[in-house]
């Protein structure tokens, strides 16, 4: 091996960094009250995680969801473990039920407010506090409220403000900014912060983030319908995945690659593509995001004349989306097809497609007045007098329903 | 007619790197102790000779990157890498910070001032230009031969083996280059005839 100073050798070779330490005289009063503090503080986090247990999910399964935020007043949550504990919760419902995990982020940070300096190194706590505002952020980007999640990312960046050392943390606060400008389509100040974070991570050699960014940035690129880069930012980000064995991402990606190539015009790598994307998330056992692949790649290929393929999709996406018990779904897929049908003048299976819509959500109990609206549709289709137009308003009237549930329900 | 192209996916959520069934392995006071011994002096020495970061703050720094460590410490993957791309983030954001609190230059002030790069350049810029114009005058072989010697620092064995003579014939060869160059640096100087 060569041996030399640069930072990426430095981190492979233990002699060069023991010569290269070497160099620096050191100051050794100042060096062991350091020392002792970093000891201390390290021991002090440790003995919080092995005391706190399940503390935070108990709290939380004996207290009903609107006594949440008195629960910041609890000692037993004044401490970094149980933010921790805090934070996971945070994130498992993110997706499930993002309100509820709001009402865990905003207890979180009335907690890290509430802890008093001096518990703590100055900067570990500026690291707690941090993180709570981060999956506050989040949260409310999931909740699409969107002006909020800004301000409480600002809280966060304001607290490691006087530290250099937390470049990490930064840019982990500051990914949910780049998030919410990608979600808001504020594309120009969306890259630069993803491009920063993903350097930062790239750094740390935090490779999950790392990718997690680049998918982010490739996005925003995609976005902006600069396809070519952000094929080459996805490509990067792929091999990186696939170096460091993370199934998911590369599943991601590959998905992605399958956006940018079908836009590119290159249809077959396209397909390949996404057909990697399916069978990876196959092998992940995530069958809820194997139909939703396949019907986004459906969407994608139909939009650029492929209908033969899209179709293809689109039946593929009918299928998992029955087998994974989501009807609403599988009847939407069945819609989009019944819409290609029309066009091309194969009325009597689009009729039996419909058919077959309103049977299912008849015996699943959905919304009354989708299953009028879909008998409405066969009956047109009977009748000779249903276009693709009439079949794509008929189920984005039958979308809009479910939307209003959800709405209710969030 | 046909619906939009959907947004590709992008990870929601950003999970911890590793959670081993949150057991970390459990380390004694005097373990971190000696990490932080183990790896103090080279993110000092990382900040002082790669950034030029003083001495003093560069221990502060060091001091804040094993402070944060603490936190990220579950899901640290390889210890070295990190800490060196902590120090390294670290010291770029010294900078950044730094720099900002450098007050704006006074123009009419610093005209009144000697530059103290510039200040002493009569001491040698004739020297130099005298020493310039000598090394013009050689050959390109002679030109070589000093530059191996006095510039890249070869042994005189080496400079034998890089022109494929003995080490007699090369220790030879440079005395006569400088005996040359000390001609035209002499038939070069102010006040002489060229």
């Amino acid at each position: 091996m060569k041996h030399a100073d640069d930072v990426e050798h430095l981190a492979e070779c233990a002699t060069c960094r023991q010569r290269f330490a070497g160099t620096i005289p050191f100051q050794t009063g100042e060096r062991l009250a350091r020392k002792r503090e970093f000891a201390a503080a390290a021991m002090r986090l440790d003995r919080e995680r092995g005391d706190a247990s399940d503390v935070v999910a108990r709290v939380l399964r004996e207290t009903p969801v609107a006594e949440w935020p008195r629960l910041a007043d609890r000692p037993a949550l004044r401490n970094n473990a149980a933010l921790e504990q805090l934070s996971d919760e945070v994130r498992k419902r993110l997706h499930r039920c993002p309100t509820e995990a709001l009402a865990i982020a905003k207890l979180a940070t009335g907690v890290a407010e509430l802890i008093p300096s001096g518990i703590y190194p100055p900067l570990v706590l500026a690291q707690m506090r941090a993180n709570a505002w981060k999956d506050r952020a989040s949260a409310l980007r999931y909740l699409a409220r969107y002006d909020e999640a800004l301000n409480a990312v600002a809280i966060g960046e304001q607290h490691l403000a006087p530290f250099a050392a937390v470049e990490h943390d930064r840019a982990i606060v500051r990914m949910v900014k780049g998030m919410v400008f990608l979600q808001t389509s504020r594309f120009d100040e969306a890259r630069p912060i993803l491009a920063e974070c993903r350097r930062v991570f790239a750094e740390h050699h935090d490779s999950r983030r790392h990718a997690h960014a680049g998918i982010a940035e490739g996005s925003v690129l995609y976005e902006m319908s600069r396809y070519g880069e952000a094929q080459d930012i996805f490509t990067g980000v792929l091999d990186d995945a696939i170096a460091t064995g993370d199934i998911e991402s590369q599943a991601r990606v590959h998905n992605n690659l399958g956006y940018c190539l079908t836009h590119l015009g290159d249809y077959a790598r396209a397909n390949i593509h996404f057909s990697e994307a399916i069978a990876k998330f196959t092998d992940l056992g995530f069958f809820a995001e194997v139909p939703r692949t396949e019907r986004g790649a459906a969407r994608v290929l139909i939009g650029r004349g492929q209908a033969d393929a899209g179709l293809a999709y689109l039946r593929a996406a009918r299928r998992d989306f029955g087998s994974a018990g989501l009807i609403e779904e599988a009847g939407f897929c069945a819609l989009s097809i019944a819409a290609l049908l029309v066009e091309c003048g194969e009325s009597a299976e689009a009729r039996a497609l419909t058919q077959n819509v309103i049977d299912e959500f008849t015996a699943a109990r959905l919304d009354e007045r989708a299953i009028a609206a879909v008998i409405r549709l066969r009956d047109d289709i009977d009748a000779d007098g249903a276009t693709a137009e009439t079949v794509r308003t008929v189920h984005a009237f039958v979308e809009s329903l479910r939307d209003e549930v959800c709405g209710v329900a969030n | 007619m046909i619906p939009p192209p959907p947004t590709p996916s992008v990870v929601e959520s950003l999970p911890v790197l590793v959670r081993a069934d949150n057991a970390l392995p459990v380390i004694d006071a005097e373990e971190f102790a000696r990490l932080y011994e183990a790896n103090c002096g080279l993110l000092v020495s990382l900040a002082v000779r790669k950034f030029q970061v003083p001495f003093g703050d560069a221990e502060g720094l060091a001091h804040e990157v094993f402070l944060s460590y603490i936190k990220r410490r579950d899901e640290i993957r390889e210890l070295h890498k990190w800490m060196i791309g902590a120090i390294c983030n670290a010291s770029r954001h010294y900078w950044r910070q730094h720099s900002r609190n450098i007050d704006q230059l006074d123009i009419e002030a610093a005209s009144t001032h000697a530059d103290p790069i510039s200040a002493h350049v009569t001491d040698w810029l004739t020297a130099r230009i005298a020493a310039g114009e000598a090394l013009a005058g050689l050959t390109p072989r002679y030109r070589h031969i000093l530059r191996l010697r006095y510039y890249e620092g070869y042994s005189v064995p080496e400079i034998a083996e890089e022109l494929g003579v003995t080490a007699k014939y090369a220790q030879k060869l440079v005395t006569k280059c400088l005996r040359r160059a000390e001609e035209f640096f002499n038939a070069s100087k102010p006040g002489k005839e060229k």
